[in-house]
């Protein structure tokens, strides 16, 4: 009798000791982040800014290399325990993650004056079905650097830095061409074979890239100008010789342009900051993105989003982290501070002595004038996955019909899943 | 006294009368117990996930979690019908039937060479076991660097030699074989050790009256050494095929099936219809084919290789 008291009382006790208050409003909440592998340094400033003025609010970020950071995210999706309340949201897979009921429409947070502020590009990429399922955080433009020191060696007219007259792309293999040869190559994609860099190319020449609901490829990726455009690309490699072949990352292809291994680079705007601090001594110059004589300007863009986990338990400070991270001061920040392509037009006007200039100002007019977002689709990711591999192949010498046919044939089967 | 051993069989020993196998396994029921943790790990880490998987590849993926629809032989109806699954059999199939004799042959050079006494025999085993415990994904890194088209050590020598310079990984027509020298260059010398292992436990005065006999070198290995390898070859050959048959990360870092779909071997095939064209039932219907396809080569190759003979 006595031990069995003893016994009561003990787990009495341990019972008491495990009960905590509930989460009042005194209480600490934390906010799961999944971020995109920036430095460490840059980001937690900015973390640590929005818990000093949020006290209630603790964030744990985590920052994931961008090679793993789609699988990573895809994982961490699929069940509500290991999903994270907040998280970045590559701008073209908005669509795939909102159909597949994984992210909170965002309507509802934003008035329409704080809509206005963002770059109409930005905003479509960020919606699906016409709500707002992320929230734009950065963009990208393509612009074309050139060496200076190469083209003046050759004797040849540099493409021009009015960002209203771009040169053609006759132009630019003309040029090319007189630039290959001992050891380095004319012209280079720094993103060689990805869809977010090559699809402009088609797109220039007025081919349609998908169908008007996103999830049908066939007569669109095999359509008569899609293989034109296609074509010409690979006689980049194969036939002129002007792209050197079996590139197949950035860095390696800003590392030939830096070390004046190639002589022009159609590239994203980071390169300036890289260009900066890597290759101090090279005397570069940009001039805006190349068309089709005939066709359109047609530049690449769309960026990071942020999105919220639509069963989060925290959608206040959810919310009070993505409208802090995203809002026109941290955006403006984090270009100072990144050198990241804003997708706000108040950065734009805040900072007048940088986008007036070369070469910020061809940025800016493109991010106005000729910037194409990526199509919304929720087969986004699926459809850059196969077409990603088929330019791989065509500019390895692949027959250009059969492997756009191939590819066309494949991302219908596998785009089916969303047409229930 | 009678001895540990067999008061640990009388404990295991309930009087039950009778010869069949539930009486037989009342009476020996030790064994068993010993033998459960490690068969609840199997079940949970092994069985348990095949047998997931083998549902999964019955079911079409839904596109919100949860939403799978039962569609019995439907997956695999479509992987017969995909022409680019075809292709990545046949590009595994040839890689296998390259790599897998490659391997044991150069396990079976190397443990020759070193079955021996001699100063810095030990350094040279040590030598050839190093590149087992390097990652994987180092040392696809690294012969990345090494088979660089441009600027990589190897088109280096080659070009100092006066040499043309090889595209490697880059071309079609040498990526595979690239990777399956990397892979070699690593496995080696692990597949080495059991050979070695299996050296040694030929008896040494077989060897001593084949010398007697007058029989060469190469007679004594035709007619000793190798038949008596047979088990330890066999083990190799199929230990290695299975675990070549997964094959990925040199894939997934270097050259993500291409070019040309010449390195789309099963297992990356695998992982990009999973996670990158997010069908898992597909997928998981891929994985049982590779492990249909194992299983077969694997029986295949222990029937080849049976050895009837005893020591």
């Amino acid at each position: 009798m006595k031990r069995g008291v003893i016994l009561l009382v003990l787990m009495l006790v341990t019972v008491l000791l495990g009960v905590r208050p509930g989460a009042g409003a005194g209480e600490a909440v934390t906010l799961r982040v999944t971020w995109m592998g920036w430095p460490r340094n840059e980001v937690m400033p900015f973390v640590e800014t929005f818990e000093k003025n949020n006290p209630g609010i603790r964030v744990n970020i985590q920052l994931v290399p961008f090679s793993q950071l789609f699988q990573a995210l895809e994982v961490q999706l699929r069940s509500p325990s290991t999903a994270p309340d907040v998280y970045i949201v590559d701008g073209p897979n908005t669509a795939s993650y909102a159909a597949r009921g994984l992210l909170l429409p965002l309507d509802r947070f934003y008035s329409k004056e704080e809509l206005a502020d963002y770059l109409s590009a930005g905003i479509a990429q960020g919606l699906y079905r016409g709500q707002l399922y992320s929230a734009p955080y950065v963009s990208s433009t393509q612009i074309l650097y050139y060496n200076r020191t190469l083209f003046r060696e050759a004797g040849l007219t540099p493409p021009p830095a009015d960002p209203r007259t771009p040169w053609t792309w006759d132009q630019v293999v003309a040029a090319a061409k007189k630039l290959t040869g001992a050891g380095r190559w004319g012209f280079l994609f720094e993103q060689t074979a990805d869809p977010y860099q090559i699809l402009a190319v088609p797109e220039s020449l007025g081919a349609r890239i998908v169908s008007p609901d996103g999830l049908r490829a066939n007569g669109y990726v095999n359509s008569p100008k899609f293989v034109e455009a296609m074509t010409w690309y690979q006689r980049l490699f194969t036939d002129w010789k002007v792209s050197p072949q079996g590139i197949d990352d950035l860095s390696t292809s800003q590392q030939y342009f830096g070390t004046g291994r190639v002589a022009m680079l159609v590239g994203e705007m980071w390169n300036v900051n890289i260009l900066r601090k890597a290759y101090p001594n090279l005397f570069w110059g940009a001039s805006p993105h190349p068309y089709f004589a005939g066709g359109k300007p047609v530049t690449p863009t769309g960026s990071w989003h942020v999105g919220i986990y639509p069963n989060t338990k925290t959608v206040d400070a959810a919310v009070a982290f993505v409208k802090y991270i995203t809002g026109p001061a941290a955006a403006q920040q984090w270009f100072l501070v990144h050198g990241h392509t804003p997708v706000r037009k108040s950065i734009f006007k805040n900072l007048p002595g940088i986008f007036s200039e070369q070469p910020w100002r061809v940025a800016q007019y493109q991010l106005d004038h000729t910037s194409v977002p990526r199509p919304e689709t929720p087969c986004y990711l699926e459809y850059y996955t196969i077409l990603h591999e088929t330019m791989r192949d065509i500019d390895q010498g692949a027959e250009v019909k059969r492997a756009l046919d191939q590819a066309a044939a494949q991302i219908d089967t596998v785009c089916a899943k969303y047409r229930q | 006294m009678p001895s540990i051993a067999s008061r640990v069989a009388a404990a295991g020993r309930v009087r039950v009368g009778g010869w069949g196998a539930l009486a037989r396994a009342r009476r020996h029921f030790v064994p068993y117990l010993l033998l459960a943790p490690a068969f609840v790990g199997l079940a949970t880490f092994k069985l348990w996930p095949i047998a997931e998987a083998m549902r999964q590849s019955l079911m079409a993926s839904g596109v919100m979690v949860g939403t799978d629809r039962f569609i019995g032989w439907g997956n695999y109806l479509t992987l017969a019908r995909n022409p680019v699954f075809w292709h990545s059999l046949r590009v595994t199939v040839l890689f296998s039937l390259v790599i897998n004799p490659a391997q044991t042959a150069a396990a079976l050079g190397l443990a020759l060479l070193v079955f021996r006494a001699g100063p810095g025999i030990g350094w040279l085993r040590t030598l050839f076991f190093l590149p087992m415990t390097v990652s994987i994904v180092i040392t696809s890194l690294i012969w990345q660097l090494i088979l660089d088209p441009h600027a990589g050590l190897l088109n280096s020598m080659l070009a100092a030699g006066g040499l043309p310079m090889q595209p490697f990984l880059t071309s079609p027509r040498q990526a595979l074989s690239s990777i399956i020298l990397l892979a070699t260059w690593k496995g080696a010398g692990y597949w080495m050790m059991f050979v070695l292992a299996g050296l040694t436990q030929i008896p040494g005065e077989l060897f001593e009256a084949a010398g007697l006999d007058g029989a060469g070198t190469w007679q004594t290995f035709r007619s000793i050494t190798l038949p008596l390898l047979r088990r330890v070859l066999a083990f190799v050959l199929v230990a290695d095929t299975a675990v070549n048959f997964l094959m990925f990360a040199p894939v997934y870092l270097l050259t993500l099936g291409g070019p040309a779909g010449s390195t789309d071997l099963l297992m990356f095939e695998t992982y990009k219809t999973a996670f990158r064209l997010l069908d898992m039932g597909r997928a998981s219907a891929m994985a049982m084919v590779i492990l249909a396809i194992i299983l077969l080569v694997a029986a295949a190759e222990m029937r080849l290789l049976r050895a009837d003979y005893g020591y």
